[in-house]
């Protein structure tokens, strides 16, 4: 997730909740991965929230303003981290199926063929 | 036994093949057995030799315990829960101690198959991760390898060079894996996860078909040696959800499946191995430029 070299992703907000179950995964993987994953990325703002009485979630806000909620109850810290990762590794846009696989502001170098061309 | 060694006598293949599994593993001396008759007195001598203390199995006592209990232990085939696949390394020599009561037959014949397959689950096992992706590419020369056979080359990471360099009118024909692209300064591109490299690493794709220019053009026979094309690593995501429906009519036969393509997106910042003009092109290509598209020089 880096558009011509700048990182996109801004912020992450890990939330969870201190009694719930389903959060157990969320708190291991704070404790674990979570201090890996900043200084591995040193230019993301990463915040950690309490929520009680929800099921905790990763929340991602990108530069083009789009953000993206993960919901990772009972999950794994693995399963986590997997998550935070992909999450940094993508771009903001919308999550739509490609046009085209080549996008590209110049499709001809040597001039476009047309029927007309003699060579 | 005499009898005992009559009842060999009489049972010809899975005797023969579990005796020449017998010779081959744990006595290299005996390798001297085309004939059956010749191959029966070796054993018959060797089991002479060896002091057999159970009757049924006079091959799996003394003298290859562990090879054969190694091999034979596959927990996956007994039992449908994944922990027996862990406990296989500490419980090889308790589970065959109780397969000696077992036929011999079965045993012998699952040996000989399964000696190969035996190794690659205990990699499997040991790898088992809450993703799928379990192998683990400890040495770099694997990487080099498998980054070769897909035709990319990573360089380091992105430090304070400016590799975005403005549009250049060259063109380049590349492969990745087995999808082709023709590509020029600036564009993007949608291929398949590439395994090995990080955001915002600096790639070399080196497997470039054609190189094209307003002035030149260079077919490759398949590759052009000299050419390389360099990308960034914009993005690794995944596509979006594609669902997968089945069905046949009548036939009460109904299924769902969503998948998710990962797909990694590369910005192409520069194209070697072409000459490229001298004089800055505006945006819009101006006359003089389509006159220099002259007849192609064709090198390679």
């Amino acid at each position: 997730m880096a558009l011509r070299g700048v990182w996109q992703l801004k912020k992450l907000v890990v939330s969870f909740s201190d009694w719930g179950g389903s959060s157990r995964g969320i708190r291991a993987f704070m404790e674990s991965h979570l201090p890996a994953f900043k200084e591995a990325n040193p230019q993301l703002e990463v915040d950690t929230e309490m929520i009680r009485g929800q099921h905790p979630h990763l929340k991602a806000f990108y530069k083009n303003h789009n953000d993206r909620v993960v919901c990772v109850k009972n999950m794994d810290p693995e399963e986590i981290l997997l998550h935070a990762t992909r999450l940094r590794n993508a771009l903001g846009r919308k999550v739509i199926k490609l046009r085209t696989r080549h996008v590209t502001k110049h499709p001809s170098v040597q001039g476009t063929w047309t029927t007309a061309l003699k060579y | 036994m005499i009898f005992r060694l009559f009842g060999l006598f009489t049972m010809h293949t899975p005797i023969r093949r579990c005796l020449q599994a017998l010779t081959r593993q744990s006595q290299p001396t005996l390798s001297l057995f085309k004939d059956p008759l010749s191959l029966r007195l070796l054993s018959s001598a060797a089991l002479l030799n060896h002091n057999i203390s159970s009757p049924l199995l006079p091959i799996f006592t003394n003298s290859k315990p562990t090879s054969a209990f190694g091999q034979w232990h596959h927990g996956r085939y007994f039992s449908s829960s994944k922990q027996d696949d862990h406990i296989k390394e500490g419980g090889t020599h308790e589970i065959g101690d109780e397969d000696d009561d077992s036929d011999g037959d079965d045993d012998d014949d699952d040996d000989d198959y399964d000696e190969e397959e035996g190794d690659y689950e205990d990699e499997d096992d040991d790898t088992v991760a809450v993703s799928s992706r379990k192998k683990v590419y400890t040495e770099e020369e694997k990487e080099a390898e498998a980054e070769a056979i897909g035709y990319k080359v990573v360089g380091p990471l992105q430090k304070n060079d400016n590799v975005f360099k403005p549009y250049e009118p060259a063109f380049a024909v590349v492969q990745i894996g087995s999808h082709q692209f023709k590509v020029s300064n600036g564009d993007s591109i949608f291929t398949e996860r590439l395994k090995f490299c990080e955001v915002n690493d600096k790639l070399i794709l080196n497997k470039v078909l054609l190189l094209g220019s307003p002035s030149q053009t260079i077919v490759g026979r398949p590759i052009v040696p000299d050419g390389a094309v360099h990308a960034v690593v914009e993005e690794h995501a995944l596509d979006a959800k594609v669902i997968i429906f089945k069905k046949k009519r009548r036939k009460n036969y109904r299924r769902t499946k969503g998948h998710r393509q990962e797909l990694t997106k590369l910005r192409i910042t520069n194209i070697e191995g072409v000459e490229k003009p001298l004089n800055e092109l505006v945006e819009k290509p101006s006359k003089s430029a389509k006159k220099e598209r002259e007849k192609v020089a064709v090198s390679a």
